[in-house]
């Protein structure tokens, strides 16, 4: 079940759920306006939405109030975690996703960006000790 | 050129753990614990000053510390949300691109917490001079409300409507 939410602004709500869906392993969970979807992996429920007018019904992104508009892109960025790395870097590249950095090689694990069609970024993450995993 | 002993050095930089979670690392560390470990939803955000931002997340937002690796790194937990907070750059160079280039807080991607009293919520936060981006929308079937960390980073809070919209 799905418990922590993260939102995600894409400019092509259909392309995100393809790519999520295809290379990342989540699950459409809901999809009932071309602006918004919601996914699902693991614990993580992911709410992808497009910039919308002022008066769209829907509120997660209307512009604000002093007129600036949400777009995608930045560095934060939600984690997943993966057993090989490597492999998995291999096959997403031969899948055609796009890459911010090669493997890099930190405390406790190596980690990799890739980028969603709309630029937004996902961290791909392999502990290299147990206690790095990221569980509770 | 990364340091090949960066990744050795996991038991002596400065961590500061809270003990429940130090007593579980331990146990970890020395085998006596599963490893199976129930996969925690995590997020990184990148912040310029760590301090002020594990103080934010504990004040305002109930997170945890469980884990304060100063001065770039520290790890909070609000339920089954897994909060990693990075400060880029550094002695070590973390999270710089091979370009150069600095990763950043900010944007517009963001956590969605949710909480049942929003508007009591947002009230005593702006009294405690939180910045909001967006007071109180409805959406549909949810409202919410969109505030910032110290380093500008959105963090969304979102409340359930009592009677579903039409």
């Amino acid at each position: 079940m799905s418990t922590v939410s993260v939102r995600y602004i894409v400019d092509d709500v259909e392309a995100a759920i393809a790519f999520y869906c295809r290379h990342l392993g989540f699950r459409e969970e809901m999809h009932p306006d071309p602006a918004f979807a919601m996914l699902s992996r693991g614990d993580l429920r992911l709410v992808l939405v497009a910039p919308v007018p002022a008066d769209h019904r829907g509120g997660g992104s209307r512009p604000m109030p002093d007129g600036r508009k949400q777009e995608p892109g930045g560095w934060n960025r939600f984690m997943i975690e993966v057993p090989d790395l490597a492999g998995e870097v291999e096959s997403l590249r031969r899948e055609g996703v796009r890459f911010r950095n090669d493997i890099v090689t930190g405390v406790g694990g190596r980690q990799v960006m890739i980028e969603d069609p709309s630029g937004n970024p996902v961290e791909l993450f392999e502990p290299l000790r147990p206690e790095a995993r990221l569980g509770r | 050129m990364p340091d090949p002993l960066d990744a050795l050095r996991l038991p002596i930089v400065p961590v500061d753990p809270r003990p429940a979670f130090a007593e579980a690392l331990l146990r970890r560390i020395a085998g006596q614990a599963e490893i199976d470990v129930r996969p925690a939803a995590t997020v990184r955000y990148f912040v310029h000053d760590l301090d002020a931002a594990v103080a934010f997340y504990r004040r305002h937002l109930d997170f945890e510390e469980e884990v304060l690796a100063r001065p770039s790194f520290a790890m909070l937990a609000r339920g089954d949300l897994r909060l990693m907070l990075s400060v880029p750059g550094g002695p070590a160079g973390s999270h710089v691109l091979p370009d150069g280039t600095v990763p950043e807080p900010g944007g517009w991607n963001r956590i969605s917490l949710p909480v049942t009293d929003l508007d009591a919520r947002v009230e005593a936060l702006r009294r405690g001079g939180v910045t909001f981006r967006a007071g109180v929308v409805a959406g549909v079937g949810v409202r919410l409300a969109l505030l910032q960390d110290p380093s500008g980073n959105p963090i969304e809070l979102f409340e359930r409507s009592r009677r579903q919209d039409p």
